[in-house]
């Protein structure tokens, strides 16, 4: 086998030479300055390349049928890569010299790991990918070693474990039962003897991979751990590595259980219309904005979740006429709405931590209040002009208002769900996205129509960049959506037969 | 040879008994322990359902889970340690400052 049979996964191994080279460095040097944050950006940028130069590739399978290079793992690639670039571009300023290597090492990492998981086609790979995705985020999210840090890692540490335990407890009954750890051989033997330990094995699947998108009830660990974690770690957390769990869940769940999807169906409707329901209603008591944040994203997570039950309800469905796009299949418009609203989300939620960071790195470290706390917002549109009105356009985005990337994965979604027949599932998540705005709005009008609550705010570069390329991005995907919407068809195609 | 069943019955004990520590434990070394009786019980699965197929796919995921959870053990008492030094205690119920 020659090396350039490799090409296609060049993008991980750039990234894992260059977290192994970032901590040599580091040890190496006394003084590092900004050369950490400026390698980790230009290698996140080179497998950017490398990965969309492959972006709708036919499905090709690596190492034993374990990694498979499709369409979904690429557009999920795009979308870690995106965030962990805009991070580790907010992130230079922030931490430079001393103990910057280990920063960025563990959140190159960490993209390293939900790369892997989203290219598992293999229980074995997919585990491996998760824990280390999730063991550089339990380190990461202690990394300033105040006392919320730690009390934030501490939680998501302890429910993150719970979560993979569970996790290898349905994989290890799901190898008992088909004798392969494969994903399509999973499907064909859970297809061939439907038993009691598949159901088990499901109920297990669910509540593992339900801790790590935050569905309610699994979801006590994430405003805890968003609002205590560093805000940029929050940024990744909330928009990385919550995503690695629903592609992970896509692949199991829709792949190999496809069997029992009457049961996930049920089980998905519940946590669904539950994870929509509570997490805006939660949203809506908070003072904390990035606790509101917290809440704003279990609830967008339950958004995510309707496209299970669009499968299960369509799974194979005749292709109806849609939005003047020809014969498409509900399921498939139902997995490309998620796929849409999980690249909005990302961006969105990214753009919104790091807007959080600044703000909250401007408060002085004597003030009693919460760095975090929503008056410190007052009056930031004459404070930091710019932060402001990203800010402002993340927030309509997140409630779903056109043109931004927020709206093009609802108005998909939500479609696909009334195309399947899930009127009452629909008519929840359009009332929860009205019931949204009620916190978004607050903190709008604590930005724009309160009087300023302290001096002007210096907006350091790296924080600017990050947030004004984001803010393009969600604009972009909102304008120009057909591009976008047929690529998430071509990604969503993976996951059904054709 | 010892039937199937046993051991996975073996394996479900240890599963209930690491998560009703979880629930009952404040310690925070209690719960690390919890957490790696949650994680062996599946290796235990893994081997045994491993022993009555004809490939060994299930030793080798026990082998790397195994590691996974030394490196996880590891990072868990990282954190349990800078928490330590900052609180002067591992008793969880103590370090609670944000809640709903």
């Amino acid at each position: 086998m020659e090396f350039s049979h490799y090409a296609p996964l060049w993008g991980e191994a750039l990234l894992t030479i260059l977290a192994v080279l970032v901590v040599l460095l580091g040890s190496l040097m006394k003084n590092s300055g900004k050369l950490m944050g400026y390698l980790s950006a230009a290698g996140l940028v080179a497998a950017l390349a490398l990965v969309a130069s492959n972006l709708t590739i036919k499905p090709t399978l690596f190492f034993f049928d374990t990694i498979s290079v499709d369409a979904l793992s690429q557009f999920f690639k795009v979308v870690f890569l995106v965030v962990s670039l805009l991070v580790v571009i907010a992130s230079m300023s922030k931490y430079t010299g001393k103990g910057a290597d280990e920063y960025f090492a563990l959140l190159l990492f960490a993209t390293v790991g939900m790369m892997v998981v989203s290219s598992s086609v293999d229980i074995i790979t997919l585990f491996v990918g998760f824990e280390l995705a999730s063991l550089s985020t339990y380190a990461l999210a202690a990394f300033d070693r105040s006392r919320k840090n730690l009390e934030a890692a501490m939680k998501y540490f302890i429910f993150g474990s719970v979560a993979s335990a569970f996790m290898l407890f349905g994989f290890s009954l799901l190898y008992g039962m088909a004798g392969s750890t494969h994903l399509v051989d999973i499907a064909a033997a859970s297809l061939a003897n439907f038993g009691p330990a598949t159901l088990v094995a499901l109920l297990f699947v669910i509540v593992g991979f339900g801790f790590k998108m935050a569905l309610v009830p699994f979801h006590m660990w994430a405003p805890d751990t968003y609002e205590g974690a560093p805000p940029l770690v929050s940024a990744l957390l909330a928009a990385g590595s919550k995503k690695m769990g629903f592609v992970a869940a896509f692949r199991v769940i829709l792949i190999a259980l496809v069997a029992l999807r009457m049961e996930w169906y049920m089980a998905f409707a519940i946590l669904a219309a539950l994870t929509m329901t509570l997490g805006n209603l939660a949203a809506c008591w908070q003072n904390n904005v990035r606790r509101i944040l917290a809440y704003s994203s279990i609830a967008q997570a339950g958004y995510i979740a309707i496209a299970f039950v669009v499968v299960g309800a369509a799974y194979g469905a005749m292709p109806v006429n849609v939005l003047n796009m020809g014969p498409i299949r509900a399921d498939q418009l139902g997995i490309a709405g998620a796929l849409l609203l999980i690249l909005g989300h990302a961006l969105m939620k990214t753009g919104a931590f790091i807007g959080t960071a600044l703000v909250s790195s401007n408060v002085s470290k004597e003030s009693e209040t919460d760095p975090d706390d929503i008056s410190n917002y007052a009056g930031l549109a004459k404070r930091a002009p710019i932060t402001a009105f990203c800010m402002l356009i993340f927030m309509f985005a997140l409630a779903g208002i056109p043109p931004t990337a927020g709206y093009i994965g609802k108005f998909v979604l939500f479609s696909s769900a009334i195309y399947s027949g899930l009127v009452w599932l629909a008519v929840l998540a359009i009332l929860n996205s009205a019931l949204s705005l009620v916190y978004y709005l607050r903190i709008i009008s604590y930005m724009y129509l309160k009087e300023a609550a302290g001096p002007k705010i210096k907006e350091q570069k790296g924080y600017v960049v990050a947030l004004v390329l984001t803010l393009l991005a969600v604009v972009w995907i909102g304008v120009f959506p057909e591009a976008f919407i047929n690529w998430a068809m071509q990604a969503a195609a993976v996951l059904l037969p054709q | 040879m010892i039937p199937l069943e046993l051991y996975i019955l073996l394996a479900s004990t240890m599963f209930t008994i690491g998560l009703y520590g979880l629930f009952t434990q404040k310690n925070g070394v209690k719960l690390m322990m919890c957490i790696e009786l949650l994680l062996n019980s599946a290796n235990i699965n893994l081997v045994a359902f491993s022993a009555y197929q004809p490939n060994v796919n299930g030793q080798v995921f026990a082998l790397f889970s195994i590691a996974l959870a030394a490196a996880e053990a590891g990072v868990g008492f990282a954190i349990l340690i800078a928490l330590y030094r900052l609180y002067g205690t591992i008793d969880l119920d103590n370090i609670n400052a944000m809640r709903w």
